[in-house]
């Protein structure tokens, strides 16, 4: 009886201890790494375009910012890199719900 | 001690002269010598393995895992860099410099300083800035030993990296400067850039 208390005890301390999941502490999505994102873009420090960070803070309340962020990663669209202008690259993927992932951690950054 | 040594070497061969002994014992010594040698070679060698390196749960399940997937673990091509690629130098000096210091790792690891996710996080941008401050000392020698600059073909090289790649000598930038967070996860917080170096 009393080491099953303990056990019970001890479950709930280390679900406690776990904290509240969220996606800025979730890995990036493995498709991120297929598509050389790391490339151009840092977690919150400048590379060559915007961290992800500041796009999730230019995106917040934003309630388009999902369908914005599909777009850009599907579509290629021009972007401007030190005054020049060049194609954004997409995410090297056909899958939708892997699309919609990275967008959504994106934001949760 | 020496003189009954060579009293007895001398009983086992009474025919031998002095150089004939002088010459078996040289020789000898320089079989164990070579044996040595070999030996701490081949050890050192094995220490520079994937398998070596992942046989440590706190490598093999945080920074093995997060290399996975990556362009220098699999590509097109198949050339890929191994941990000692970019993390033990070649040069003979600096390597046994650097084998010698890595067994604070091995105090580390019976401590269990990183041995669990939540503590490995903790540490991760200390863990980051140590190997990014070692690459911006050899201006990214581990990046270097593969990449030759020279060698870098303008004609297949892409528009946008020969122009970042203008802009950061012209910004008298290293590779790790840039090119950071593409093995492993990027850590939050402060990149190579504002390393300050001066420390």
């Amino acid at each position: 009886m009393k080491t099953q208390l303990i056990s019970i005890a001890a479950l709930f301390a280390a679900l406690a201890l776990a904290g509240p999941g969220n996606a800025q502490g979730a890995a990036a999505p493995p498709v991120m790494k297929k598509s050389g994102c790391a490339n151009c873009h840092s977690l919150d420090k400048k590379k060559v375009g915007p961290s992800y960070k500041e796009t999730a803070a230019k995106y917040k309340g934003n309630a388009d910012a999902e369908a914005k962020l599909v777009t850009h990663l599907t579509t290629s669209p021009k972007v401007m890199v030190d005054g020049k202008e060049e194609p954004h690259s997409s995410l090297k993927t056909t899958n939708d719900a892997d699309v919609k992932a990275v967008v959504a951690w994106i934001l949760a950054q | 001690m020496l003189k009954e040594k060579w009293s007895a070497l001398k009983a086992r061969c009474k025919t031998c002269s002095r150089v004939t002994l002088v010459l078996a014992v040289g020789f000898g010594a320089l079989l164990v010598a070579g044996g040595l040698l070999a030996a701490g070679a081949a050890g050192l060698a094995w220490t520079n393995t994937e398998s070596f390196c992942v046989s440590c749960h706190e490598m093999r399940d945080n920074v093995y895992a997060e290399f996975d997937g990556t362009i220098h673990a699999s590509n097109r091509s198949g050339v890929r860099a191994i941990c000692s690629d970019c993390h033990v130098p070649r040069e003979p000096g600096p390597l046994l410099m650097a084998k010698i210091l890595a067994t604070k790792d091995l105090y580390h690891h019976l401590l269990g300083t990183i041995d669990t996710k939540e503590k490995f996080e903790a540490k991760r941008h200390e863990l980051a800035t140590n190997v990014w401050r070692k690459m911006k000392q050899t201006d990214s020698l581990p990046c270097r030993n593969c990449h030759v600059e020279s060698a870098m073909s303008a004609d297949l090289q892409s528009e946008r990296a020969q122009s970042q790649h203008a802009k950061a000598k012209a910004e008298k930038l290293t590779c790790i400067d840039c090119h950071y967070g593409i093995a492993h996860t990027e850590p939050e917080g402060p990149g190579p850039q504002e390393l300050d170096m001066s420390k």
